[in-house]
């Protein structure tokens, strides 16, 4: 058999900045109340937004909250909740049998777990992007990467504070930040998270890689200035555009 | 405790012999007991350039395969006090070179010389990766064209990765840049590399521009150290470069194109100026 089917999907891992609501009282008729109030402050904010409950800050059995009358009433808010985060194995399986399955924070560690301010979302004015989570692991490089030297920062962003030569690989399954020239390779998203960006001072590189989609500097064209640039996928294809 | 430093570059053809034989010269000039040793095994030059070529006994390789002892080796400089040489073998290959025997060698010397001056051969295979592996410094000699650059960025990689101290992760190697056949009217027409385009990549301490000049054929031909030619622009700049090594704040000379018809005008235009 020589003919191939046409593909009908692809499987990539992605990475989400997701909303956690996390729960201080288990009962849903006191909570949603109250998440409704806020949110008709802020109109159109998070429509149909996904969101994750986190429980690790409920101080209740898995008996005393109703996972189903929970997830109802935020559907008639009109916020999907897709998972949880955090909270006792109990609590998590009681959440799980309701269509809740557990996720994981990156970096191993739950979002949960850090230190935060209020646990619902302040009212913002305008809509904000989640905050990043500040356990995300970083790689930083001071020394310019030379030519025929690699860097591969596993798992997360790289920053480099020198120039990479010509010759010289920089990958990040998290973004690159170059604060020099970018004249070698740079290559995030490496483990296929089409999200990552490279960012360069000055950005004169000889091939650029976003989640296994590349250029080589003949395509680069104009793009390849010299100036501060950053570089993001646009489905499948890089983007180019000014920094700052 | 003796200085061990290397003489690289990564490319062939750039000077690396040259500088060795200057700045072993000069260093020895200066009062410095100084030896140089020739890692180029199968290819050896460094004896031709010191002009010692008719008094190589023994080399390098005779002294690690237990042959020679050290001092029968060692060949010391006629015109120059405190100057040794350790020539390198031409009949053999790179892999007659070991760790453990270059080690000894090292350790011995480093009884009796303030400087060990090992003139790498080009590439980044075992006789260039022997060269540098001892160093407490390396003088990293760089043409102002693109490929030499290139080859000098990566050696520095290699110094970083896989010298002792990089091994034993005890403060890195110190590295100083040497531009060499740098022709001022050449960089003014954009046909060469402009100093700051090396500095900027290479991003390491300048120790020295050595002119583009005749001397420095001549000087080899002849197996003097151009740095002994006095007259010559490039041994001049080679002793300021020694001078700099030794902590002498001297300003870089030899970057203006401007200076050729200078030195023109002193000699046949003097009267008119």
């Amino acid at each position: 058999m020589s003919q191939t089917l046409p593909e009908t999907f692809r499987l990539r891992a992605g990475n989400f900045n997701l909303l956690v609501l996390r729960l201080l009282d288990p009962r849903p008729e006191a909570v949603l109340p109250a998440l409704g109030d806020q949110f008709r402050r802020a109109p159109g904010f998070l429509r149909f937004a996904p969101i994750v409950i986190g429980l690790g800050d409920l101080e209740a059995s898995p008996e005393e909250v109703d996972f189903r009358a929970l997830i109802e009433g935020l559907h008639a808010l009109e916020i999907v909740p897709i998972g949880t985060s955090g909270g006792q194995p109990a609590m998590r399986q009681a959440a799980q049998a309701a269509g809740l399955p557990p996720l994981r924070a990156m970096g191993g560690r739950d979002a949960e777990e850090l230190p935060g301010p209020a646990a619902a979302p302040e009212p913002a004015a305008a809509p904000l992007p989640p905050p990043a989570e500040s356990g995300r692991p970083s790689l930083v490089v001071t020394e310019p990467v030379r030519s025929g030297q690699r860097i591969y920062a596993a798992g997360a962003d790289l920053v480099v504070t020198a120039t990479v030569n010509p010759g010289a690989e920089v990958i990040a399954d998290g973004h690159v930040h170059v604060y020099g020239a970018l004249r070698g390779r740079a290559v995030a998203g490496a483990r296929d998270n089409p999200e990552a960006r490279v960012f360069a001072l000055n950005f004169d590189p000889e091939l650029i890689a976003i989640a296994g989609f590349y250029a080589v500097r003949e395509q680069l064209g104009d793009a390849a200035s010299g100036r501060p640039t950053q570089v993001w996928l646009e489905g499948e294809e890089l983007r180019f555009g000014p920094l700052g | 405790m003796a200085q061990v430093i290397v003489v690289t570059s990564g490319k062939g053809g750039v000077g690396k012999t040259t500088t060795s034989a200057a700045l072993a010269t000069g260093l020895a000039q200066r009062g410095k007991k100084t030896v140089v040793i020739d890692f180029d095994v199968g290819l050896r030059n460094l004896d031709l350039i010191m002009g010692v070529e008719r008094r190589v006994v023994f080399d390098i390789v005779n002294v690690i395969q237990g042959e020679a002892r050290l001092s029968q080796a060692l060949i010391r400089d006629k015109r120059v006090e405190n100057l040794s040489i350790l020539p390198a073998s031409q009949t053999r290959d790179k892999d007659a070179l070991t760790k453990e025997g270059v080690a000894e060698i090292i350790e011995e010397l480093g009884k009796d010389f303030d400087y060990i001056l090992c003139d790498s051969p080009a590439g980044i295979e075992k006789g260039a990766l022997l060269a540098l592996y001892f160093a407490d410094q390396a003088i990293i000699v760089t043409n102002p064209e693109v490929s030499s650059v290139r080859d000098s960025d990566r050696i520095l990689g290699v110094l970083q990765s896989k010298s002792k101290r990089a091994e034993e992760k005890r403060e890195k190697v110190k590295e100083h840049l040497l531009v060499t056949r740098y022709d001022a009217g050449r960089v003014e027409r954009g046909e060469m590399l402009k100093l700051e385009d090396v500095r900027e990549i290479l991003a390491i301490p300048l120790l020295g521009v050595i002119p583009e000049s005749e001397s420095v054929l001549k000087a080899s031909n002849t197996g003097t150290p151009v740095i002994m030619d006095a007259e010559s622009v490039a041994g001049q700049a080679y002793k300021d470069a020694v001078g700099r090594f030794l902590g002498d704040e001297l300003p870089h000379r030899f970057l203006d194109p401007e200076k050729k018809p200078g030195i023109l005008k002193r000699l046949f235009g003097g009267r008119a100026a």
